[in-house]
Formats: C-alpha cells, structure tokens, sequence
C-alpha cells in the first residue's frame, strides 16, 4: 500500500475540547439516529469505510475515503442528518488525517481525550460504535484493525501506566472506602437520607459493587418511597432513624436541612448496641447533617464532601502527572500501526493527499 | 557444586533472614512506588527461605538431639518458621493483602536480631529433653501458638494501620493495599481464639511433665508462662463480651504477644544450666 491510501484515513468530529455545551446540544446524535446515519455514509460512494461515535461528550466520524470530495460528502451528509448548516459545522468540527487520526483514536480510547482524564467509559462506547458499523457492514479492513489496535492500545497503556488508577467520582471514591472498612459490600445495610442528587449517585454506585440492602428515608414520606422505588430499596419513616440507626452500616446523608440530623449521643446510643461493627458516615449536605464530633466516636468513620473532593482531586492530579508517559506509549503503538499499514498493503490504493 | 557450599545450619538460617529481608524490600519498593502488589515475587522469595529454615532447623534438630529449643537463638527460629507457615496456610484461603509483606518483615527482623545477638545462641548438652514425649509436644504446640499469635500481632498491627488511615483521611500507598477493618478484626478474633487454644493445650501438656517432674521445671518459667496464658484468656473473654473490641482489642493483643516474646527470656534463662555453656552454638 503507498503512503497516498493511507492520507486517506481520517477522522472528523467534535468535542469537548473545542466546543461549548449549547453547540454539542446542537450536534448531539442520539442512539437510535446513529444506523441511519451510517446507512447514509454507506451509501456515499466516496469513501469505502465509516464509523460513526456519538458520546454525549464528542460526535466523530471515521471514514476511508476513496477520492478527494470524501470530506466534503461527510460534512454533507451530517448536516442533513443533524439539521445543521454546513458553515456552524465547520466552525467547530475538527480533522485529524492518517497517522494524527490513528494518535488520536489510541488516545481516545486510553481516555486522554475525554473529560474525566482516565475514564474507562469511552472504551465501551468506542466498542459499542464499532459493532454497530461492523453491523452495518460500514466498516472494513481498515476500520476494523484500527479499532481493535486502540482497544489493545489502550489496555497496554492502563496496565503499564496509572492513567486510570484511583477514583475521581464522589460516588466511586465513597465505594471505595466502604470497601476499605467492610471488604465485601453484600452484607452491608446502607441507609440514605435525603434525595440529593450526589447521594443518590453515591447509593446507586455502592449497589453497583454489592450492596443488596438499600433504605430511603426523607422528610416528605411520599418522596422516601418514590425514591426508594426508583432505587429498589425500602423506606423508613424519618422519625424512626435515631432509633434504628444500630441496624445500618453505611448511612449517606444529603439533605438540604439547616440543622444536624445526625448528633453524637444518637451515634454512641447506636455503637452501645454493636461495638464491634463500624459505621461509615458519609455526609454530602450543605450545611452539614452530620455533627462534625461523631469523628471522634470509636469505630465510626465519618467522611463529607471536602473529604470525598480532596480525594478526588488528589486522584486527578496523579492521572494528570501519568498522562504524558502514557501518551508518548500511545504515540509508539499509533507509530507501529502505521508502519504496519503502510508495509502490509491492507487495502486498496486509492485517496488523495488533499484529504 | 553443592558440595562445595557450606550448609551449616547458622549460614542457613542467615540465609532464610537474607531471602526474607528481600521479599519485605521488594514488597516495600513496590509499594512506596504505588506499583502492584508483587504477590508473584514475594512468594518464591518467602518459600526459599522458608525452605532454608526448615533444613537449618533440621540440622540443628539433628545436633541437639530433639526439637531445637534449647536457646533463645533456636526459639526465635523456630517461632519465625511457624508464622510463615501458617502465613503459607492461612494466606492463600484469607486472601489478606500485605500479610506476606508483614510476615516477611517480621521474619527478617527477627532473624537479624538472632543473628547479631550472638549470646542468644548458647551450647546446651544435648538431647535435654530428648525421649520426653509430653515435653516435646509441650514445646511443639507452645512454639505453633507463638507462631499463631505472631500472625496475630502482625493482623492487629495492619488493622491499626488501617484504621488510622480511614480517620485520618489517608488513601495513598499502603493504606489502599490493606484489606478492610472487618476483615481484619475477624481474622484476629479467630487467630486468637486458635492461639489460645494451642496455647492452652501446651500448657495442659507441659502440666503433666511438671506434674511428673516438678523439680525439672523452674518457678520462673512457670510464672510467666502463666501471665500469658491467663493474659490472652482475658482477652478472649472481654472480647466475647464485647467490652475490648477494635483498636483496644488490637493494642491489647500486641501488648501481650510483645510480653510473650519479653518472657521468653526469663524463661530460657531459667532453662539455662550454667553459665559456663553460654558460648555460641558452631
């Protein structure tokens, strides 16, 4: 294969780097439009190959084109598809060509490019995309090999590097130390107080990693058992928590009360009842629900949002100082594929140099 | 070659305290690097000196003319080698993070203090005790249930640190490799009841030789062996009470297994027949 056919892998898109919020509202690609589209692209005779991905951070199009109009007929066909002008497209979307497309899908499904530096999340979708294209039978040779490299790509650099190691949700980060004071969460009773958005997250993340018995309580009864509803979990009446608090675990609270839910004497009277057994105590209101002295209660571990946030941003800062060993890895295997393609004559000689 | 290497049962036991101080580095490199846990490199270093102890002991065994207990060179040894093995036993079916890390450096330090306090290992005539059946036995359960309670010393000192981590807010390092508090506490809650029975049973054994032979055992011996004993029934006890849990729990257990090691030296002190023997063991 001559280096001609390869100037004609390319990639062009939008993301949150360059992009504000209100455009990607505006060039957001749900699910279900995505094998419209690709039959669309399909059916463009000016490229042989294409792959659509649409996260709610980044809509990028993958293509092998055949001859110089391949990006214009792209831009075309997604301005029909999205209902935009082809000039608001170009003023915000991005192409990156050959062995630039191939740095940057490596890079991409490492989780440098995404906003959360690390995130594994954009790995599934970057699989997703490639099995509806390979579906639609949008993808070939090409397409297929350059996915699969980023996906091997992305696991050497995660191993080798820690560019996904430590927590950087509120969530996840309360998982984890759940894990550190009880090991397996299966057994572990966890009580939420309040709807607060972060302390259902936190909730629904704890379930994720093993908790089966979840209680809802809140002021309003009939949210308790909404809530509790939408969460699989029981509910209990708010005047009952001091005293069942013995009978619970882990208790998150997220209220947005002005005074303290949670008072020391009702934590003792509890920890009279079950000495040897922790509580954690995650308090993620403002003002607190906590009384800050529960601290100081044997066996209790007591943990707030400035807590939980300056774990987070300890993670962040060590995936931050880890990223550019792992991009230079990424930029040595992007390096080997293109040698690769280019030795191995993996598809037709076709493309242009403009492209 | 093998012959020619000198397979002493001292150079041996330097060399388990060298392989053991190597695992504990490595362990601790990795994990001040924040690198995976070397649970692949750990274990062939820990089985090569557990496997270099255990032919020193058999040699020394083989010299003395019985279990090689005579001094506290031998017992120091002795009580390293069964917490490793029971490391080796109970390691793999608890999956407790770092405790191989722990045994190792325990291992090592005590080995190193052994080797550099040369007093410790003095000549004693040989076969003391030999074709005593209770004693032997007596000495064999006492030196697992020491090996048992290292376990759990080393167990409540991990628990400590992790609790201390979840207070004070530290999630880095050696804090995220610990296995959970629970954990932690469960497993020394079964350790001490399993040292305190072996405990219990060396103890039961060793009665009836000093039954037989009450002039044999010195009053010492006896007496400290016996705050021991009656140390971890009490905390047995008050645990089942519930009224010495978590970290009290933890102090308490390491307090006593750092007063059993403390009595080991009035105890061989008493076995010591005369001063004139206390040359080091060649």
């Amino acid at each position: 294969m001559s280096e001609m056919a390869l100037q004609a892998l390319f990639v062009l898109g939008c993301s949150h780097h360059e992009t504000p919020l209100e455009v990607r509202e505006r060039l957001a690609l749900t699910p279900e439009r995505i094998p419209a589209l690709l039959q669309e692209l399909k059916k463009c005779p000016d490229f042989s190959e294409s792959l659509a991905l649409a996260t709610c951070n980044r809509l990028e199009i993958y293509a092998y084109a055949k001859n110089d109009n391949a990006s214009q007929s792209i831009q075309k066909i997604l301005c029909n598809s999205l209902g935009i002008k082809n000039d608001f497209l170009e003023t915000h979307a991005y192409q990156l060509q050959n062995l630039n497309a191939i740095q940057h899908a490596f890079s991409l499904a490492a989780g440098l490019d995404s906003q959360i530096l690390g995130e594994t999340e954009i790995l599934g979708q970057m699989k997703q995309a490639l099995a509806t294209a390979q579906a639609s039978k949008n993808t070939g040779a090409l397409l297929n090999r350059l996915f699969e490299k980023s996906f091997q790509a992305a696991k050497i650099a995660r191993t080798q590097t820690g560019i996904d190691k430590g927590h950087v949700s509120i969530g996840n980060i309360a998982a984890d130390l759940a894990k550190r004071i009880f090991g397996k969460l299966e057994t572990s009773r966890v009580l939420l107080i309040g709807s607060g958005d972060v302390g259902q997250r936190t909730a629904k993340a704890l379930k994720n990693r093993g908790v089966r018995d979840l209680t809802v309580t809140n002021r309003t009864s009939q949210n308790a058992q909404e809530l509790a509803g939408q969460l699989h979990a029981g509910d209990l009446p708010f005047n009952q928590i001091s005293s069942t608090l013995h009978e619970f675990d882990i208790i998150i609270s997220s209220t947005a009360a002005p005074n303290l839910i949670l008072k020391q004497e009702d934590l003792l009277a509890a920890n009279r009842l079950r000495p040897a057994q922790p509580f954690f105590l995650i308090d993620l209101a403002l003002p607190r629900d906590f009384d800050p002295n529960l601290e100081q209660v044997e066996n209790c571990y007591l943990y707030n949002l400035d807590d939980l946030a300056t774990i987070a941003n300890e993670n962040l800062a060590r995936r931050n100082a880890e990223c550019e060993p792992a991009q230079r890895l990424l930029n040595n295997q992007a390096w080997q594929l293109w040698l690769q393609l280019r030795r191995r004559s993996l598809v037709p000689i076709v493309g242009s140099e403009n492209i | 070659m093998l012959e020619n290497l000198d397979l002493r049962d001292r150079n041996l036991f330097l060399a388990a305290t060298i392989f053991y101080g190597l695992a504990a580095c490595l362990a601790l490199y990795r994990i001040l690097r924040s690198k995976p846990y070397p649970r692949t490199g750990l274990l062939p270093l820990m089985a090569i000196a557990f496997l270099a102890q255990t032919l020193a002991l058999n040699l020394r065994g083989a010299s003395v003319g019985g279990c090689p207990l005579g001094n506290p060179y031998e017992v120091s040894q002795f009580i390293s080698w069964s917490a490793v093995l029971l490391y080796f036993i109970i390691g793999p079916a608890c999956r407790l993070r770092l405790l191989g890390f722990f045994t190792a450096a325990f291992s090592a330090i005590l080995g190193l203090s052994a080797t550099l306090l040369a007093t410790w290992d003095y000549t004693y005539p040989a076969g003391r005790y030999g074709g005593e059946p209770w004693i032997e036995l007596h000495a064999a359960l006492a030196i697992f249930s020491y090996g048992v309670l290292t376990i759990l010393a080393l167990v409540s000192a991990m628990f400590l640190l992790q609790q201390h981590g979840l207070k004070h807010k530290h999630h880095k390092g050696v804090y995220a490799l610990l296995p959970s508090v629970q954990q932690l506490d469960t497993m020394a809650w079964r350790l001490l009841i399993t040292g305190t029975i072996c405990l219990s049973a060396a103890l039961i054994f060793g009665a009836l030789f000093w039954l037989e032979n009450p002039d044999r055992v010195p009053l010492l011996k006896l007496i400290m062996t016996g705050v021991v004993w009656l140390g971890y029934l009490l905390v047995v006890t008050l645990r089942l009470g519930k009224k010495l849990v978590t970290r009290y729990h933890a102090y308490a257990v390491i307090s006593l297994f750092i007063i059993a090691l403390l009595a080991l030296w009035p105890v061989q002190t008493a076995r010591q027949p005369d001063a004139a023997q206390t040359q080091p063991a060649q």
